[in-house]
């Protein structure tokens, strides 16, 4: 067992340690700072795969921007009491069910994905995740609808002054 | 790619113009001439000179539909801004960013008309809706515009969700954006991709029925057409429905065979239910403006049969329909925005107020009715002949059906003309110019130079 493999399952327990903790902690909050906690593990998995672009944008993305609007609204509505209320037994049982439901088909379709199961992953050589490949990418194959993008920004956000500017 | 550039360019030029001047006149000369820059750009592509080349890495693909599509739309436009330019500028307060939105919704119509990647259909569909939402919502004192504005934006991004989804599943499955990898005359020996490919191409025909209203995506239509400030209802209804459509066409043109014989069943199914909807709810309405809306449903019904039949004919019919139905739709918008009072009851007594308002009106309807020697008739024609000549005598029913409605809609079209010709009444108007009155009539003159010579028109497709 060497470093990397050490690290890895480190990882893994802790993002599903923190994955539970989101779901069983009662107060909304805590559930937001685990599911922060999820993705700074599963940050670490891609720096495993050599993917420090993919990385660090999960983060900024995710953890930063997202996380932050959530506990806006969880702060603005109110919503951090200890007490939650009473759920239908019938909603858990059905939350239950589906819930099941696409964990089995997940768990299958990696049982049947035989592709995956002769290839490891690719932990330093892989060059999938680096920011070069996605420039390469942004400004050859795809520079078209990169730079067509920016007049749907800009129709946003003329858009936004005409309609928020008092007047 | 001359039409898209140049689209964006102006739409950024407005803006510009916006801080320099306020004066409402000069602000739509600029529109005017940026607009006739447009046409003539988007013309000197379709003889093969262009500003800028573009290595797009056939993420668009010219063809001369698309590019002479782009030219009739905007000529559409022009004919609009000379029409209701000064109703955009007074619409809410800031003139020259309501003709920005416009240039940008021409630039997303210039994209759906040539893409051929599924990124630019989703590109071309947000810049295409997003300034929309907010042309809707411009009338900011308004209330009713206000909620047509929201409810406009939640059901758009709804179905921006759908569309993505959609892509998604085709992505995940081909491993391909472009549509045409897909085409029959490649995919020969193509691997059968199962059912998540259809299942995903039904979600992009879903976001793309709901864009062109029709049922059963259309409720959304009447309430946001009815609140939005009426001169933006008529470029939502005309220019930009038509652009849907040729986006549908597109894709259809491409990825039919994927689909399967099913949609030679969902589609019928799917156009007699939008022009039964939008036929009789348009018999019940009061307000001459919601009639319009629930019109524009019912004539979508009859646009839907270019996707239906994918021939020589459908093109010419789409072309020609676009034509009819923007030229007309505008005209009689164009009228409503100087009415006060927009019921049917309005109208009374017109012929002898404005006999000139109400003579180009009455043209207007007759050609949406499709009354021979309008152009409204020819474009009903083409769309028509082109089911029976794909499928000969077996799709004779779907005919019969589609004028029985039609029939329908006379009853509706023609309950304004009797309000305008046979009834007494003191219609309340406001001031009309004589440059409104002759851009009326050269409306009414297009019409039915169309309807007389409809050939004029597709000749200079094939030119």
């Amino acid at each position: 067992m060497n470093a990397t493999q050490i690290v890895f399952w480190f990882l893994s327990a802790l993002a599903l340690v923190s994955a539970l903790m989101v779901l069983l902690s009662k107060n909304p909050v805590h559930s937001v700072l685990w599911l922060i906690t999820v993705f700074f593990a599963i940050s670490g998995h891609y720096i495993l795969l050599n993917a420090q672009f993919l990385a660090i944008v999960n983060l900024i993305v995710y953890a930063g921007a997202i996380m932050v609007l959530f506990l806006f609204v969880i702060m603005l509505m109110n919503l951090n009491k200890q007490t939650e209320p009473q759920k239908n037994a019938w909603l858990k049982m059905a939350g239950a069910i589906s819930g099941g439901c696409l964990l089995m088909i997940l768990i299958s379709l990696v049982k049947q994905a035989n592709e995956i199961t002769t290839k490891t992953a690719r932990m330093k050589d892989g060059d999938i995740g680096l920011i070069g490949n996605l420039g390469k990418a942004l400004f050859h194959d795809y520079v078209v609808p990169f730079e067509i993008s920016s007049v749907l920004f800009l129709s946003a956000m003329v858009g936004a002054v005409v309609i928020g500017k008092k007047d | 790619m001359n039409a898209i550039i140049f689209s964006a360019l102006s739409g950024v030029a407005m803006m510009f113009t916006g801080i320099f001047t306020t004066n409402k006149s000069a602000i739509r000369n600029v529109a005017v001439i940026a607009l006739l820059g447009l046409i003539i750009v988007n013309l000197l592509h379709s003889y093969g000179i262009f500003v800028v080349r573009v290595n797009t890495h056939s993420m668009l693909q010219f063809e001369t539909f698309g590019l002479f599509f782009n030219t009739l739309v905007f000529a559409a436009t022009l004919l609009f801004v000379l029409l209701s330019g000064k109703d955009v500028t007074n619409a809410g307060t800031y003139g020259a960013e309501y003709f920005a939105l416009i240039f940008f919704v021409l630039c997303g119509v210039s994209i759906l008309t040539c893409y051929n990647s599924l990124l630019m259909l989703f590109i071309g569909i947000e810049i295409l809706s997003i300034p929309l939402y907010i042309l809707t919502g411009a009338d900011k004192r308004n209330l009713k515009s206000n909620e047509a504005s929201l409810k406009y934006f939640l059901m758009g991004s709804f179905s921006t969700g759908i569309l993505l989804m959609g892509i998604t599943l085709v992505y995940g499955i081909t491993g391909t954006f472009s549509i045409e990898a897909m085409r029959p005359a490649v995919s020969v020996g193509a691997p059968n991709y199962g059912i998540l490919e259809p299942v995903g191409l039904l979600f992009i025909f879903i976001a793309l029925l709901f864009k062109v209203s029709a049922a059963p995506f259309h409720f959304w239509t009447p309430d946001v057409y009815d609140g939005a400030p009426t001169v933006f209802t008529s470029f939502m209804a005309t220019i930009v429905k038509a652009a849907g459509f040729v986006s549908f066409i597109r894709l259809f043109d491409a990825r039919a065979i994927e689909m399967g014989i099913s949609w030679k069943i969902i589609l019928p199914v799917i156009i007699i239910a939008t022009l039964l909807i939008g036929n009789i709810t348009a018999v019940f309405q009061q307000s001459v403006k919601r009639m319009m809306a629930y019109s524009s449903i019912a004539q979508a019904g009859f646009m839907l049969f270019a996707v239906y039949v994918n021939n020589d004919m459908s093109k010419e019919g789409i072309l020609l329909y676009t034509a009819a139905y923007s030229i007309a739709t505008i005209g009689i918008f164009a009228i409503l925005t100087r009415m006060k009072d927009i019921t049917f009851d309005g109208f009374n007594g017109l012929a002898k107020k404005h006999p000139v308002l109400a003579a180009t009106n009455a043209v207007f309807l007759l050609s949406l009715a499709g009354i021979p020697l309008t152009a409204g008739f020819f474009a009903k024609y083409y769309m028509l002949a082109a089911v029976v000549k794909e499928n000969g005598a077996g799709a004779l029913w779907l005919v019969i059906v589609a004028v029985l409605f039609a029939a329908v809609s006379v009853y509706y079209y023609f309950r304004v003309i009797q309000a305008m010709y046979f009834k007494e009444g003191e219609p309340e108007i406001t001031e009309v110019s004589g440059g409104f009155k002759t851009a009326l009539v050269m409306l009414a003159v297009l019409i039915v130079l169309i309807g007389t010579f409809p050939s004029a028109l597709l000749n200079w497709f094939y030119f």
